[in-house]
């Protein structure tokens, strides 16, 4: 497993296809070098929230359509009253973003995991 | 009470302090079997709680049968910011030479386990992904 992983598929503007989401709107996956950035922003209550841009771990994905043709990603994003530890793949031409919230802050919230679905911006 | 940060509204909750054991992790709980039998990866997974923790048990397919990664705490993930229902956990099983990084979520009754494995040695070995389906194994319908 030494082949050059191929993330093109994963580049690019990604779009909630629930309009309704109160979590992730939108997410972008850039080159960056020979590393690849995670941009993420959530639904706000006077309008978008930008997620800081973290740089991404590529993995084999060998879940689905032949190894090291396709690629998942994770991403953790550290918000100091929250961590998002995030992966991303695309399963049938769906992007899949797959958080696990944990919550650094005396709010008393519960740690929790969410999923949501994305297509590419036309 | 102020209201709490968030970065995307579904946080925006108001709920009672839930702490990691007022988590139901009963949907969690059990003896948990790959879904294929030609697995190369991990083919049981053993749930339990000791300590007022989660603890997860992973056996990987090994040369030889089975291969016992030993056993490692389990952080567990609710449904929501405001729910009391355990939904998945996540744990790390650290060899040295590499790590598996697990999250674990169910669905429809299932455990879908998503893998990451990171190689840490020089071996040039790709990280790599999988996502893997278990059962949990049960009496229900045996005579």
């Amino acid at each position: 497993m030494t082949q050059v992983m191929n993330g093109d598929e994963l580049l690019g503007r990604w779009l909630n296809t629930n309009r309704g989401t109160r979590g992730i709107s939108e997410c972008t996956v850039a080159r960056d070098g020979d590393g690849i950035t995670v941009s993420i922003i959530g639904v706000g209550e006077d309008g978008p929230i930008r997620w800081p841009t973290v740089q991404a771990i590529p993995l084999a994905n060998l879940e689905e359509e032949g190894g090291q043709r396709t690629m998942a990603l994770l991403a953790t994003f550290d918000l100091g009253f929250m961590r998002a530890e995030t992966h991303v793949r695309i399963n049938k031409g769906v992007f899949v973003i797959v958080v696990f919230v944990t919550f650094w802050d005396d709010s008393g919230r519960a740690n929790y995991l969410n999923r949501e679905f994305f297509y590419r911006e036309p | 009470m102020s209201k709490p940060q968030f970065a995307q509204i579904c946080d925006l909750v108001e709920t009672e302090r839930i702490r990691d054991r007022d988590i139901d992790r009963g949907p969690l709980v059990g003896n948990w079997i790959n879904s294929n039998p030609e697995t190369e990866s991990i083919a049981r997974l053993n749930v339990f709680e000791a300590d007022a923790k989660l603890q997860l048990q992973a056996f990987g397919v090994g040369p030889q049968g089975l291969s016992d990664w030993g056993t490692t705490v389990a952080a567990v993930f609710a449904a929501g910011p405001a729910s009391r229902m355990g939904a998945g956990f996540a744990a790390t099983f650290d060899f040295g030479f590499a790590e598996a990084r697990l999250q674990a979520m169910i669905m429809k009754g299932l455990l879908v386990l998503a893998e990451f494995h990171l190689f840490k040695d020089d071996s040039k070995r790709a990280h790599y992904f999988l996502r893997e389906y278990y059962a949990k194994t049960h009496d229900l319908f045996s005579q």
